[in-house]
Formats: structure tokens, sequence, C-alpha cells
């Protein structure tokens, strides 16, 4: 069963493993030498393999090989791809390496699918057979790619078409094309008669449909809010104001956040221009919070008034290193809008003492809550 | 399935012959001696090895729990530390769960479902030998923590974020997850391949109703796994990335919520428990029948509440959390849940015994641990109930009380149920009989021993004993004589008398291949089609495919009612039913050959996971292997002989797919 | 616990399924009696961590659903596994003909599916009102934020001047609850998930890193009452122990004032006073005792997070008012004072306990062994060599390697603490 050719190869990968294995374990798993002899490996494993499949040297095959080799082969175009291939790999040496890994894409699929016809047609005389054959080999790599690339295109454009529609918008289209979808299906599994060219005709329609929506909202670019929120950017520090001042950066569509409702400390409320706070599990407002110590601490901030305002946390001060000058220690919010929510992470190292105390303040309402760190 | 070349005509030059048209490497052709269980996709075989590696790991998982009773029979014990504690009941609890429980189940499924559905083998051989390789490369990349750093420490149920690699920092945890990963894939491809097979193969005549209750619930059991087992896989690769790749799903700073793998582990891990209790549950509803010499009591309410424990199951996850603060209104809707699955649990226990009710009840050792199985049921069910109060579960859960709960449901149901199996196909799969006597004995050692374990722990729970600590402390034992320092020697005195028990099982199996007697065709007079076979069954387990008018269809075949008296009547032995289908027999079978790839491949998983922890040079090997086998098996050749195809060409054309294949 | 036999008797009811001969029947008659009465009165008394002895409004609410749920599983237990015996020994194969073929009967099984669902649902409609019960909040006298850490429980007490606390309190080992008041326990943890447990006040509640749980107790009477981790937090779960100590509401006015007193340092010249130096040198780095000052007059800070990797250490003013030490794992007090204090008559156990550890009650054997060589005593990630994930940080107490000399004085200043 192991031909002349495959046996030199299967020793090759046999070696290289042994090699290998031992590099890995003596000299060094993570370097280039490591690499290169798995690299050797998998090549030499890769050439046994197809010389195990096309049979070379069997003496019984060959006969049949230079047989099949008498007919005249069927056209190809496999070339042509290999040889575009190449030229996309040139180019992406000069330009992008985007365009160098498509070109080796395009080299390697070109190069196996020419590889595989070419095989498949010197194995037997019959070439309905030889097309068969030529399928079995071929389908293997050929559906999960072409499957991988057509799933990637779907979602891509999928996505591209949900980041444009307004937000309700997203969820009608989500319910009508998974209904869509699922009433196409559900048709195609009992009514038989529907197979064929009627099915073809609706799933090239819809992949047109998706492929020209997809495009258009990948120019047309996602929807308002959301390149708001990428503008404003809650985490930049240059966007980071903690004073009156009305910033231009804010995240206008702050809101309640579900999933923090089990972890905050206490609520910070404006109300009136002054502020107040309570605490969970407390119903009555408190003028002193007490925040645990080395804990990430939520504190919910709540803005009923008018105005636009934020929270900021004073915590004393303290010599920068940098500088050399005492700082002011401290952080706030973005800024909230009327029934706004906005939410402050604290995670305080240091405990608060007589002569350093912790609060909170509005910049812009009365009043500051105390922060007693034990 | 297979594409199979039918021999052309004489006037196709250079015929290629359909077993060598493809592929260098040829499929293994009827091999003897270790290939013969290496490449084998006979259903039989490959359920025979399921039992063994299953019991196999059932012994590892014993062993591992008597080491954790002897630590704890005494207060601050000295066995182990705490750090191999911690590895011990992980390990315990992950081994007997997906390496003994679930493969054993496994066991039966794959050898006697086809049987009882009079097929040839199951739907996809192959797939079939490669979900078994898999489970074992799975068993052994998860027991390989032992010897490489240490196992797995963080319970079996792995919580976040003490999961994490600074709180778990050896790679014990990393073998866990892609032990599990890799043998969650074994059952999945086991889960769709029983799927097709109980939907698509059943013997003419053979509608869903008719069906033997254990395929039923095998059935139900595959759509579990289907349904749940994803569930698993992603939070296993979620975690796998927190771990090994620096990912932040269940890293609190970062914003995580750890809830998120509780409630992914628990929505896997609830329906679980109905995948390792529901096949018991099909085998004694096979056992009790039998040996009551009479129907089920109300076969579609067993099957429909199967169904329903099955369902329901799915919607009771949050049973495991009542402590994790969910919050009053989820709790009482789980709690709910809760209660309502009692109901069909309960009416299964009424139809069991309700079965024995005006039978003819025949006790061996089979029927006794069938009988075992429905009353330490119970005690476990009606603990249970006792928790799905959750107030009252807030005092329970994570205790001893828990601990007993579960065992007896999963002990005393399950394996029970296993071991009723045991001793009721036993004479099916090696034409002898367990010893009976012995068989006594390993009953009663085993209920003694296991009332012994895990009574006991109903006491230490509710005065206040935690799961999961390596010691306790004579100051929270309490006083007086039977103080929970007493419980905790009673339980591990009785772990040892289990033990025994077990042992007394092995030296069973190891007497009865050396001296055991010959097994009569039909010992059990029994009710189900695999024993329309012989014993052993052949490879092509029926001579003839059988053609099915009852439910029971064999016993239908055996007796005749009396339509006087109502009574039934023998009118053959099943050795004349045997001897009649051999003279039947039909010509053209054609048997799947056996195949190199699904262990290959298996091989190839398992170092792509190791690959994991080891780097990507060995990934890149493990993913090469992978590759190469997957193409070896698409490009296998048939060993279809000539006159093998099924059916037999009527329109002379040469190419055809054979569903054998 | 007798409440409860029931369910405990219908196990050893198994052992009733040997009815084979009659002989056999009696002896197993007999053993099942026994057995019954063994678990009559086979529970521990006194139990510290018993499921079945609420001291609190809390644990009663829970105590009243099992005194509905245990009794109805135990009855239904015993009807079934007697149903069971009765057919066992009824139905044997005496040599009768085989049995009609009867495949059931429809309204049987309708029955027998209705009973369970009507029982069922009594059951849960009790538990809807206990669940909805125990998660009241509203009416809170008392917060408590408690953290869990691997492998301690910090307390501490919000700033709330209606309960006399002006300051923060801090403390671990103990937390200390006045009778009859509602307390809200707050709890989260600082790394892995902890479960608060103390089975006399309430059932058990997790502590969730990034999230806050809330749990109320209430006792009803002083007393110390006992509980233990139950969510599996690694390594040292088995030692990661709690105890709830309830006060009258005067004693716990006495206790907070105890807790807010300043810190006096000893006086120059003893050995207390090096000890202090010590403890600045060794111990401060992760321990704060709150008004610690250096040689220079200014208060030391600690700074645990440098050192810890979940970022805190227990706080060790006023540590001798508490009764252990280590995560609760080992008692502060001897076992002579700690049976006095624990076997208290409820009138005379403020005293008692406000007494604090004096240095003849001191557990001096296992405070030394601790300060010597502390992961020796209770097993933690505290090995330097260890300590590659975790950022070089000490996951529990590491080895200081501190001399015989060095522990004498420490001893000697840790007792100034009161």
């Amino acid at each position: 069963m192991f031909t002349p050719g495959s046996k030199y190869f299967l020793g090759l990968t046999g070696l290289s493993l042994v090699s290998a294995v031992l590099y890995t374990i003596f000299v060094n798993p993570s370097d280039i030498g490591a690499v290169a002899l798995f690299g050797l490996l998998l090549a030499g494993a890769l050439v046994a393999g197809f010389s195990l499949f096309t049979r070379d040297g069997d003496a019984e095959t060959e006969a049949e090989a230079v047989e099949a080799a008498a007919y005249a082969p069927t056209p190809s175009f496999w070339p042509i791809v290999f040889a575009l291939g190449a030229a996309v790999v040139l180019l992406g040496v000069a330009t992008h390496p985007i365009v160098f890994v498509l070109g080796i894409a395009v080299l390697v699929g070109g190069g196996v699918e020419w590889t595989i016809q070419d095989w498949a047609e010197r194995a037997s005389a019959d070439a309905e057979f030889n097309d068969l054959v030529r399928h079995r080999a071929i389908g293997a790599l050929d559906y999960p790619g072409l499957a991988a690339v057509g799933l990637g295109v779907i979602a891509y454009f999928f996505s591209r078409i949900m980041l444009a529609a307004s937000k309700d918008g997203a969820s009608v289209i989500f319910i009508v094309v998974a209904t869509a979808i699922m009433v196409f299906a559900f048709l195609v599994a009992t009514k038989p008669t529907l197979r064929g060219k009627s099915v073809a005709l609706v799933v090239t329609a819809g992949a047109l449909l998706l492929a020209v929506a997809g495009v258009a909202t990948a120019i047309s670019g996602e929807r308002s809010e959301l390149v708001e929120y990428a503008e404003a950017d809650h985490y930049s520090k240059t966007h980071r104001e903690c004073g009156e001042e009305e910033g231009k950066y804010y995240d206008h569509e702050a809101n309640n956040t579900v999933s923090l409702r089990s972890a905050v400390l206490a609520t910070v409320f404006v109300e009136d221009g002054k502020i107040r706070a309570q605490m969970i599990g407390l119903e009555k407002d408190v003028d002193t919070i007490t925040v645990p110590r080395s804990n990430a601490t939520n504190i919910l901030f709540r803005n009923l008034d008018e105005e636009d305002h934020r929270l900021v946390v004073n915590l004393g001060k303290a010599v920068n290193d940098e500088t050399g000058k005492e700082e002011e220690l401290g952080t706030c919010t973005q800024l909230a809008g009327k029934n706004q929510e906005q939410v402050l992470t604290l995670n305080i190292k240091k405990p608060s003492s007589e002569e350093q105390g912790y609060s909170f303040t509005v910049p812009g309402a009365e009043g500051e809550i105390k922060v007693v760190v034990p | 399935m297979a594409i199979i070349e039918r021999p052309g005509s004489d006037t196709t030059p250079a015929v290629v012959t359909a077993s060598q048209s493809l592929g260098a490497v040829k499929r293994p052709v009827e091999t003897k001696g270790w290939k013969e269980w290496l490449f084998t996709v006979d259903h039989k075989k490959i359920g025979i090895m399921y039992g063994v590696v299953a019991m196999f790991f059932f012994i590892v998982g014993g062993v591992e729990a008597l080491l954790i009773r002897l630590q704890l029979a005494a207060p601050n014990g000295t066995i182990l530390s705490a750090d191999q504690y911690n590895q011990m009941f992980t390990m315990h609890g992950t081994t007997m769960v997906f390496l003994f429980a679930m493969p054993m189940a496994a066991a039966f499924a794959n050898y006697f479902l086809p049987l009882q559905i009079g097929a040839r083998d199951v739907a996809f051989p192959r797939l079939n030998a490669l979900s078994l390789w898999l489970l074992i490369v799975g068993g052994l990349v998860l027991n390989a923590s032992w010897f490489l750093g240490g196992a797995a420490d963080g319970g079996w149920f792995m919580y976040a974020p003490n999961s994490g690699p600074v709180f778990s920092p050896s790679n014990g945890v990393d073998y866990w997850i892609l032990g599990l990963q890799i043998a969650g894939v074994a059952s999945l491809i086991g889960s769709i391949n029983l799927i097709v097979t109980v939907l698509n193969m059943r013997a003419p005549g053979m509608s869903l109703m008719k069906m033997p209750v254990f395929t039923w619930m095998i059935l139900v059991v595959q759509f579990l796994l289907v349904f749940s087992l994803p569930v698993i896989t992603v939070a296993l690769v979620l975690l796998m990335f927190q771990r090994s790749y620096g990912a932040t799903f269940f890293d609190v700073s970062q914003g995580a919520d750890p809830l998120l793998w509780q409630h992914l582990f628990w929505i896997f891990g609830h329906p679980e428990v109905y995948v390792l209790i529901l096949p018991a549950f099909g085998i004694i509803s096979e056992v009790l029948p039998t040996f009551s010499r009479k129907p089920l009591f109300g076969y579609p309410f067993v099957v429909f509440s199967g169904a329903s424990i099955g369902l329901v199951g799915f919607g009771v996850w949050a049973h495991h959390m009542f402590a994790a603060g969910l919050g009053p209104v989820s709790v009482a809707v789980f709690s709910v849940a809760t209660m309502a699955i009692a109901i069909p649990t309960g009416v299964k226990i009424f139809n069991w015994l309700l079965t024995m009710w005006g039978g003819k009840v025949w006790y061996t050792t089979a029927m006794k641990f069938a009988i075992g199985l429905v009353m330490l049921f119970t005690v476990g069910g009606l603990s249970g109930v006792t928790h799905s109060v959750a107030p009252s579960d807030t005092q329970q859960t994570d205790t001893y009380y828990i601990v007993a709960h579960f065992h007896y449901v999963l002990f005393g149901g399950m394996v029970f149920g296993l071991f009723s199996g045991f001793y009721y196909w036993w004479p099916k799969v090696f034409g002898k009989m367990l010893n009976e006597k012995l068989g006594s004995w390993n009953f009663w050692l085993m209920v003694i021993g296991m009332n012994l374990t895990f009574g006991p722990m109903h006491i230490l729970g509710l005065q206040g004993q935690p799961r999961r600590m390596y010691v306790w402390t004579e100051a929270r034992a309490g006083e007086g004589m039977f103080n929970l320092a007493f419980w905790n020697l009673v339980a591990s005195i009785g772990s040892f008398i289990l033990a025994v028990g077990v042992l007394v099982f092995l030296i069973n199996v190891v007497y009865t291949a050396r001296k055991g007697k010959a097994s009569p065709l039909d010992p059990w007079d029994a009710r189900t089609l695999e024993w329309l076979t012989t014993s052993p069954p052949k490879a092509h387990n029926f001579d003839r495919i059988p053609v099915v008018h009852h439910l029971d269809e064999f016993f239908h075949r055996k007796y005749e009612e009396d339509t006087a008296t109502h009574t039934m009547k023998k009118i053959a032995e099943g050795e004349d039913l045997v001897r009649a289908e051999e003279e039947a027999a039909e010509k053209d079978i054609h048997l799947p050959g056996p195949s190199y790839w699904p262990l290959v491949l298996a091989i190839g998983v398992g170092i792509l996971g190791m690959g994991v922890v080891y780097g990507v040079p060995i990934m890149v090997l493990g993913g090469a292997i992978v590759l190469f086998a997957s193409y070896g098996w698409v490009l296998e050749p048939s060993v279809a002989e000539d006159i093998d195809f099924d059916p037999p060409s009527t329109d002379g054309s040469t190419k055809e797919i054979a569903p054998l294949g | 616990m007798s409440h409860i036999d029931p369910v405990l008797t219908k196990e050893k009811a198994i052992d009733t399924v040997t009815p084979v001969k009659s002989s056999r029947r009696r002896i197993v008659t007999a053993l099942a009696g026994v057995s019954a009465t063994v678990f009559l009165t086979g529970c521990a008394t006194n139990a510290p961590q018993d499921t079945f002895v609420p001291k609190g409004p809390n644990a009663k609410i829970i105590d009243d659903l099992n005194m509905i749920v245990f009794p109805i599983a135990g009855v239904v237990g015993v009807i079934v596994l007697a149903l069971a015996t009765y057919i066992f020994m009824k139905f044997r194969d005496k040599g009768q003909a085989i049995p009609a073929q009867s495949h059931g009967k429809p309204y049987v099984e309708i029955t027998l599916t209705i009973v369970p669902a009507l029982i069922l649902t009594v059951v849960g409609v009790f538990t809807f009102r206990g669940i909805f019960d125990l998660a009241e909040t509203k009416d809170t006298e008392l917060i408590i934020n408690v953290t869990g850490q691997q492998w301690w429980w910090e307390y501490d007490y919000p700033v709330q001047a209606d309960q006399g606390i002006s300051q923060p309190i801090i403390s671990s080992g103990q937390l200390v609850i006045p009778v009859g008041t509602k307390v809200l326990l707050r709890e989260t943890s600082r790394d892995v998930i902890h479960s608060y447990w103390i089975p006399a006040l309430n059932g058990k509640k997790d502590a969730v890193p990034g999230r806050i749980h809330l749990l109320r107790l209430e006792a009803d009477e002083p007393g110390i009452y006992a509980g233990q981790c139950t969510e599996f937090c690694g390594l040292s779960h088995a030692n990661m122990r709690m105890e709830a100590v309830a006060l009258s509401k005067e004693d716990f006015a006495k206790w907070v004032a105890g807790q807010q007193k300043a810190y006096t340092a000893p006086a120059a010249g003893t050995l207390a006073a090096e000890g202090e130096t010590t403890f600045i040198n060794q111990c401060s780095r992760c321990h704060q005792v709150n008004g610690i000052k250096d040689a220079n007059g200014k208060p030391i800070i600690s700074a645990p997070d440098e050192n810890v990797y979940s970022g805190a250490a227990p706080n060790l003013s006023h540590l001798m008012s508490r009764n252990t030490f280590a995560g609760a794992m080992f008692d502060l007090v001897n076992e002579e004072c700690r049976a006095d204090v624990w076997n208290a008559k409820s009138e005379e156990f403020g005293a008692k306990y406000l007494a604090g550890v004096s240095e003849d009650c001191l557990n001096e054997k296992d405070l030394r062994a601790w300060l010597r060589n502390a992961p020796a005593m209770k097993p933690m990630y505290a090995d330097p060599s260890n300590l590659e994930k975790s950022n070089g940080l000490y996951r529990g107490m590491p080895n200081l390697g501190l001399t015989e000399d060095d522990i004498d004085k420490l001893v000697a200043y840790l007792l100034t603490l009161k």
C-alpha cells in the first residue's frame, strides 16, 4: 500500500517529527528552529499524503495512468488562476500585506485545484469516474473553504446593515429576515417540489439583495448615535473635565445599565440644585458614604435637574512624582442630562483620615457627601 | 455513508475496483487480534470498549472517593493536603460524571439500541468509533494532569473567577477544559449518531410508540445532549481563552460578572443530571417488566414523563444558584419549576411499582438492583423536593445534605440501574451468566455500603457540615454519642463496604469469564428484540431483519393469549425463534468495513488540545494529523464485495450511495 | 432535630427490602426498628451549625417552611416505600400463571399525576411567601459591609449616627451585632466567590466580586453563632470560618465605643514598645492599626494592595477585642476562656465577651506559631517562588522569618491592642 515516493516522504515526516520534538524539549520550543522543523514535518506529511493518494509508483495504476494519459486532457482554467495569484502576491509585496495574503490564498487555492484536477484525470480511463474522483478529493477543501468565505461575507454585509439602521429599525429587520428565512426553510423542507431552480433563484436574489444593501450601507456609514459614541469616548483622558464647564464630548445616550443594578453601593442624586445620597439597603438620605478599601465599588449618579451635571469625587492631595508639585486627586463622571445616570467605579487604596477627608461634589449644585474609607 | 463503486461493465477499460479506487491506504479488511478492536466500527465491539473504559474510570473515581472519605474519617485529617484534597474532589466529580456515567450509558446505548430496534448497526459507524476514541483521548488528557503538575482544583463546577489563571495557577484547569471539550465533542457526535439511528433505522413495523422504553430514554437523552452540550462548549471556550490567551470574560476588574459562568454551566449542568439518570430509568423499565412477566404499566406515561423531565430540565438550572443572589422573583420562579419536575418523576416511580402489581415477580440480581433503584431514588427524589423550597435550600446548599441527595439519586439511582443492566444483559453480550450468588453479595454489600455512606450525610449536612472542606473540626461537630464525628466515621466505613461490593462484582466478572456457565439463548424469558438473535449476537445482528407487530415483540412471538381465560400460553421457546431466523437468513448483508481513521483523528485532536498548553508547534502537529486523518477518512475506499450492494442493483447503474459505508 | 425524623428513618426502611423468608423478615423488622431508633436519637446535640435550631426571625421563616416540607416528604416516602415493600412480598413468584398483559389504566395514571401536583402546589404557595419575606430589606436598622477575601471576612460598619457609629469601624474574625435589631449585611468579595452562612440566623448568600448582595440577620438573644464559608473558594476554603456575636443593645453600644477608642502607644521602654517598632517594620506594610505613628509622629498608612493580590489584610486595631484570628481558623483565647465565653448564660455573656483577651486568656501557642510561619498553619499561596501568575503578590500571609525575640516583642505589643 505504501508507494516508493510516499515511503521517502513518510520517512522524512517521521525524522522531522523526532527532531522537532527533541528540539522542542531540549533546545527551545518557541524559536524559529522549532517552527522550521514543524514546517518541514507538515510539508513532508502533506507531500507523503498526496503521494499516497496519487498512487505514484503503483504498477497497476501506472498502467491505468498511461492509458488515461492517452486521452486528451480537459481544458482547465486553474493555470490562469495560479498565474493571477502569483501576480497578486507580487503586487502585495509592493503595496499592502492584505493583498499579499490574498495572493497567497489564490495561489495556494489555484495550485491545489490544478494538482488535483491533473491527478484525477490520470485516475482511470473513465472520464465520468475521474470527475467523481476529483470531486471527492477537492470537495473536502472546496466546500468548507467556500462556506467560510461565504459566511464571512454574509456576516460582514449583515453587520453593516444592522449598524446603519436605526435601533428600532435593526430589530425589525432582524425579525423580518429571520422569519423569512425560517418560512423559506420550512417550505423547502416540507414541499420537495419546490427544490431546484426556484430555490436557487430565491437564494441568488437574497444574496444579491444582501450584497447591494451591504455595500450601500457600508458606504453610507453607521447610524448617528454610534458615530457620536465613538467620538465621545468615555475613557479618553482628554475628554475628562471635572468642572462646571459644558464639555462638548459626552454620552448623550447614557442610561440605565441593567447589569449594574445589583452592584451599586450608593446612589447620589442632584435635585433642585442640591446633592443628596442613598445607600443600598437603607432607604433614607445619608450624608456620609462608607466605601470599602481596595475594592472596586460602583457609585451611581442620577441627575434629576434640567441642567447637565456631573459627579466629582475628591480624594485629597498628593505630591506628583514627576512634577514635584502637590496635585488634587480625584475623578469624575461624564455629564448627565435630565433623568440620566452615570456610574463611577472607585477603587480607593488609601484610607481617609481627619486631615484628608474625601468627598463627592457636583459642580453647579450645593452640598457635598462625605466619603469615608476605613 | 460512502460512495461505493459498483463494478462496471466489461466495455469500460481499466476497471478500478471499489476497494482500491481511491486512496492508497486501503481499508483494513478482516482484521484479527488487537486490530480487531482498534479499527472496528462494529457497534457491539465499540459498546464493549465503552463499557471497559467507563469501568476503568469508575474504579479511578472510586479510589478518589475512598481517599476523600479516608481524609474525612477523623477531624483534621492528614492523609491529603488541602491542595491534593481539592484536586481529589474535583476529579472525583468530573471523572464520575464525564468518564464513568456518560460513557457507561453510551456503552449500553451503543450495544443495545441497534439490537432493540432491529438494525444492523448505527447510522454512522465510523463516527461511532470516533466518539469512542475521542472519549478515551479526552479522559487521558484530563487525567494526564495528575502527572503534569497537578490536576484541576476548582470543583467539577469550576466556578469563575476561582478557575482563573491567578487563583488556579497550575495547568490542571487547562487539562480539565481540554479533556472535557474533547469528551464533549465525543458525546455530541455520539448523540447525533444515535438520534439518526433511532429515527431512520427502526425495523419495519416498529413505530415510535412500539419502541422499547430503554431506546426511548436514550433518544430523549441524546436530544438533551444535543441542546445542552453546545452551552458548556461555549463556556469552556471562554474559560480557555481567559486562561491561555488573556481574555477577560470572567475578570471582574474588567467589568465582567462571574455569574455568567454559573448560568452557562448550569444550563448545561442541569440537563446533564437527566442525561445521567434517564438511561438508568430506561434499563430498569426493561428489567422490571421482564421479571414481573408483565408489560410496563402505562408505557405512554413513562415515555412522555421521560420526555417532559428532559424538557422541564432545561428550565430549572438556577435552582443550583438559590444562594447566588438572583433576586426573589427569579428564585421563586425556579423554585416552582423545580417542584414541577418532581411530578413526572413521581409518575415513573408509581408506574414501576404498578408494573410489579399483579405480576409474577422473579428476584434475580438484576431485579434486585432495579428494585434498589426504585427505593433509593425515591429517597433521593424526596430530599430533592425539600430543597426545591428555595429558602430551605439556602440552609442546605453546599452542605453534605446535598451530597447525600445527589448520591442517592446518582448512586442509588443511576449506578444501581447500570448494575441491573450488567446482570440483565451480561448473558446477551458474553453468552455466559454472571454468578447469581456472588451477585446477591454484590447487591447487598452495595445497598448496605451505599446507605451507610450517604445516609449519615443527611444528618451531617442538616447539622451544618459544608461540602468541599479538606478538614472538619471537632469544635463544630457538636456533642453526644451521635455527633458529627461519629457520622463522618460511619460514612467512611460505609464507603469501604461499598467498595467491597464493587470488588465482588469485578470478582464475579473474572469468575464468570473463567468458570461461568454458558447461558441459554433466552435466560430471563425476555420481551424485546435484542433476544431474537444469538448470544453474543453475530456481527450482522440479525439473520433476517425482524418485522414488528407489538410492543415487546419478542414476548409476543413466544406467548399467545388464551382468549377464554386471558392467561398467557407459551407457544414457542426463544431458541426455536432464533433457529427460525437462522433458517430464513438473508443473503446480501452489507456491513461497514473497519477503518484506521477514527483512531488517528482522535489522537490528532488530543495532540491539538495539548498544544493549547504547550504552544503553537504542538498545535500545528495536531492540526496536521487531524487534516491528514480527515482526508484519509473522506477518501477511504469501500470494502464492499461485488455481491454486497444493498439493495442489489436493478437498473444497471454502476455507482450508488451505500448507507452503511 | 427530632422533627425531621420521618425523612431520615425512611432511608433505613430500604433495609426492609429483604422479604424473602419469614424468619429473615423478623430479623429485618427488628433491624428496621433499631435503625429507626438510632435515627430518632441519631443527631448531635449542640452542633454549632445545626440548621434546625433557628435563633432569629429569618432562620425561623426557613424553619417554618422546613416544618411543612420535611414531614410531607417523610410521609410520602414512608407510604411509597411501604407500598413498594408490600408489592415485593405479595407478588413474588409462587408459581402463579403468567399474568394478563395489561398495559395500564389511564385513570390511575391521571390520579397519580394530580395528587403530587396538588401537594406541591401547597408547598409552592408557602415557599413563595417565604422567599419574599426573606428578601425584605425596607425596615433595616443597622448596615454592615461584609467583604470576603481568600480566606477571611472583613466587616466594616459604615458611619451610622443612630447606632452611635460616628467613625467607621473595621474588624474581622467576628461579626458583632446587637440583638433584636434588623441587621443588613452588604456582601461582596475582593477575589473569588465566597458565601456567608450563619445557620442559626439565616440561610447562606454568596459574596460575589463586583456585586453587592444583601442578607438580613437578626438574633433573638446574646451569644456566639458559628458559621462557615460555603462556596468553594480555593485552597483554604475549609479554614474560612465565621462567628457572629450577638450582644444586648447596651453591650453593643459599649462595643462600638470600644472600637472607636483612640490608639494609645505602649509606654516607652517596655517590651511592648519594642514590639511596636517591630510591628511598624514588619507588619505595617499590610496590617493597619488605626492611629499608629512612626518615630517622626507621622501616621502610618499600610499598603496591603502592594503586597497582597486581593488588596487587603485584616485591620488589627482592637485585635484583642476579638476571640479569633486568621479568618476565625484559630481562637485567640485559650480553650478554658473560650468555653467560658461560649457557655456563658445570656445575661452574663456580654460582660464576658467585652472583657476581651487578657494576657492569661491568650492562646499563645497558636498565635506564636502563626507569627513564626503562617503558611505552615493554614494552606495559602504565600510561597515567594510560586507567585508568577499573581505578579509576585501574595495570597495569604507569608512566612516573615521572624526571630523568637521578635515574636516575644510582637506578642507583647499585640496584647496592648485592646
